[in-house]
């Protein structure tokens, strides 16, 4: 064998075994204590069955059920260092929708490890579950769920293509009733809606969550009304004002109301859920 | 000379009204209304204009009388702590989620939050059978250096989505301005305007001191009482009406002494008109600047007012009360 050949296939065996132990999750990196810092990302690790993992989350971490009993860290823009420090983290999960980024900032300078999500819209949603599965060790397990999003993203988008006939509806989506504040450009709503192949009537407002002017919302004359949930109240009894105030809109007039729950508040694996769940209204 | 000021006064403000009805994110031509646009003008523009009207109203003759009891240029509503009080009701009633009155939960705490509040200030001001402009004082910034403290603490605990809708609140929201909410603001701002400016002459001399006053046979404890009732009155409507809108209560009575001196028997109903007028202007311009999106109506007023107000400091020579 000339030495030519023995250098490259030395070469190639010494790549391939350098691969494999990268590729491989090295038990000494996998974190074995996490800190979530945002509802959607305690969501979507426990999906992926890191439930055990996760030792501090916000106030806000309410899904799954078992989420309520983990030990809490504080709010999402007010975390408490201390209570982060105190859980003694391999690293600690944050999202650039809603955690400071100065908390980051403190936590690395204090050598803690974290992962920053920078997934805001529906589309980044597959590609950020695969990242944060990397950096948690997860990978088979996250690629599984990314895919699973994707595919039910795509459904939809088919279902919308091939009834080319069907004429958008006109949406309002009611964050909250008074003052009236709907759900704009932007949020994972805005995304949902425009993926059924309907039209959001605030989508052309300068922020996420405008403050919408009710005799816009009379003008533009929606078809469908979809209130959002508030936590722990009874948006029901809330919203009686504002739909006697929007009494003469299509909506109201044909009773296309409908009460949603909070599946497409997070950025997370209910998200399809709560996409149907707005399909079925928007019917 | 007075009654051509008023006179011009009173057709800015029917001006004012007249535009802030007909323009908006859309300008509605009234001779030729659509079924839209005759809904919107008459159930969603009229109210509003009208509630922002009698808000302002009531802040600027209400800061007027109370710059007058307290002879304090920096005094406004807001000072005394029942705007404070207001606030912690309504934000407890927005961040809690009651709705054990329909609609009008949010509206009635409020009232009922400035009032007790408004209440205890006078508890608290009163010592040797009277009322004293720096207790009263005195009283109202502790109770709302208090009443703020507790306001941050609940927004504090409560989740990102309550505190947002109890800061758009806070911040002054006249969205929510319906037909119902007028007749018992309407009643409340008479009374409250009426009733200091018929005791105008007394205030007048009151604000040149106790023996004065006494001197010119008012009872200076009296007619303190009397005003005090008034200015919890109009500071309670107007809280209970759009929130908070700050500015107004302070500056428009300043502004209006620029122009037409410290008579209060001009001074009270400037103000009113004043008032109301700079805060339907400032509410023409929040809802009709970034359609289909509003912005606090408070924000636009100091950024309207605050300016002018520099500039005629920088003109005109006096500044008293």
């Amino acid at each position: 064998m000339l030495p030519i050949k023995k250098i490259i296939v030395i070469i190639v065996l010494t790549l391939f075994v350098m691969y494999c132990s990268v590729s491989a999750a090295d038990p000494a990196t996998v974190p074995r204590r996490i800190v979530s810092l945002a509802p959607s990302m305690t969501e979507i690790m426990f999906a992926l069955g890191l439930g055990d993992n996760i030792v501090g989350v916000t106030t806000f971490c309410d899904y799954p059920e078992e989420a309520k009993k983990k030990p809490k860290i504080g709010g999402m823009s007010n975390p408490s260092l201390e209570a982060v420090l105190s859980l003694k983290p391999d690293i600690v999960v944050m999202t650039t929708d809603g955690n400071p980024k100065e908390f980051a900032d403190r936590l690395q300078s204090l050598h803690i490890k974290t992962f920053i999500s920078t997934a805001r819209r529906l589309h980044d949603l597959p590609a950020g579950i695969k990242e944060l599965g990397r950096a948690l060790g997860t990978k088979e397990r996250s690629d599984r769920l990314a895919k699973e999003i994707e595919d039910g993203i795509a459904a939809f988008k088919r279902r919308e293509d091939t009834s080319p006939t069907k004429v958008p509806a006109k949406v309002l989506f009611i964050v909250w009733p008074e003052p009236l504040i709907a759900a704009g450009p932007g949020t994972v709503i805005d995304d949902a809606i425009s993926l059924l192949g309907d039209e959001n009537i605030s989508g052309s407002a300068k922020t996420e969550y405008p403050k919408f002017s009710i005799e816009e919302a009379i003008r533009r004359s929606p078809d469908v009304i979809v209130i959002g949930k508030g936590s722990g109240m009874d948006m029901r009894a809330v919203s009686k004002g504002i739909l006697k105030r929007l009494s003469s809109v299509p909506a109201v007039k044909q009773g296309k109301v409908c009460y949603l729950g909070d599946s497409l508040y997070r950025l997370g694996p209910r998200v399809i859920k709560g996409i149907e769940e707005l399909a079925e209204c928007l019917r | 000379m007075s009654q051509v000021r008023i006179g011009v006064l009173l057709s800015i403000a029917v001006l004012v009204i007249l535009s802030s009805a007909l323009f908006g994110p859309r300008t509605i031509m009234p001779f030729n209304l659509s079924d839209i646009d005759r809904e919107i003008l008459v159930s969603v523009r009229l109210p509003r204009v009208l509630v922002a009207f009698l808000m302002g109203m009531a802040l600027g003759a209400s800061g007027a009388v109370l710059q007058g009891i307290l002879r304090n240029p920096l005094a406004d509503p807001y000072i005394l702590g029942i705007s404070s009080g207001a606030s912690l009701m309504a934000a407890l009633g927005i961040i809690g989620g009651f709705t054990f009155l329909g609609p009008v939960t949010v509206p009635v705490l409020a009232f009922t939050g400035a009032v007790v509040t408004g209440g205890l200030v006078g508890i608290m001001g009163w010592k040797r059978g009277g009322l004293w402009p720096e207790r009263l004082l005195l009283a109202g910034v502790g109770l709302s250096f208090l009443f703020s403290a507790l306001l941050m603490l609940m927004m504090s605990i409560s989740t990102d989505e309550g505190l947002r809708r109890a800061m758009l609140w806070i911040f002054g929201d006249l969205s929510m301005s319906e037909w119902s909410r007028i007749p018992y603001g309407l009643a409340f701002v008479a009374a409250g305007i009426l009733l200091p400016v018929t005791r105008a002459k007394a205030l007048n001399a009151l604000i040149l001191g106790d023996e004065f006053a006494h001197s010119l046979g008012f009872s200076p404890q009296r007619e303190r009482v009397i005003l005090f009732i008034s200015v919890g009155l109009l500071t309670a409507a107007s809280v209970s009406l759009g929130g908070m809108i700050g500015f107004i209560g302070l500056l428009i009575p300043h502004i209006m002494r620029f122009f037409l001196g410290a008579d209060n028997r001009l001074l009270i109903p400037a103000s009113a008109l004043g008032g109301g007028s700079l805060l339907c202007i400032a509410d023409l311009i929040s809802r009709s600047l970034l359609p289909p999106m509003e912005l606090p109506a408070g924000v636009v007023t100091a950024i309207i007012g605050a300016p002018y107000f520099l500039y005629l400091l920088r003109r005109k020579d006096v500044l008293s009360i």
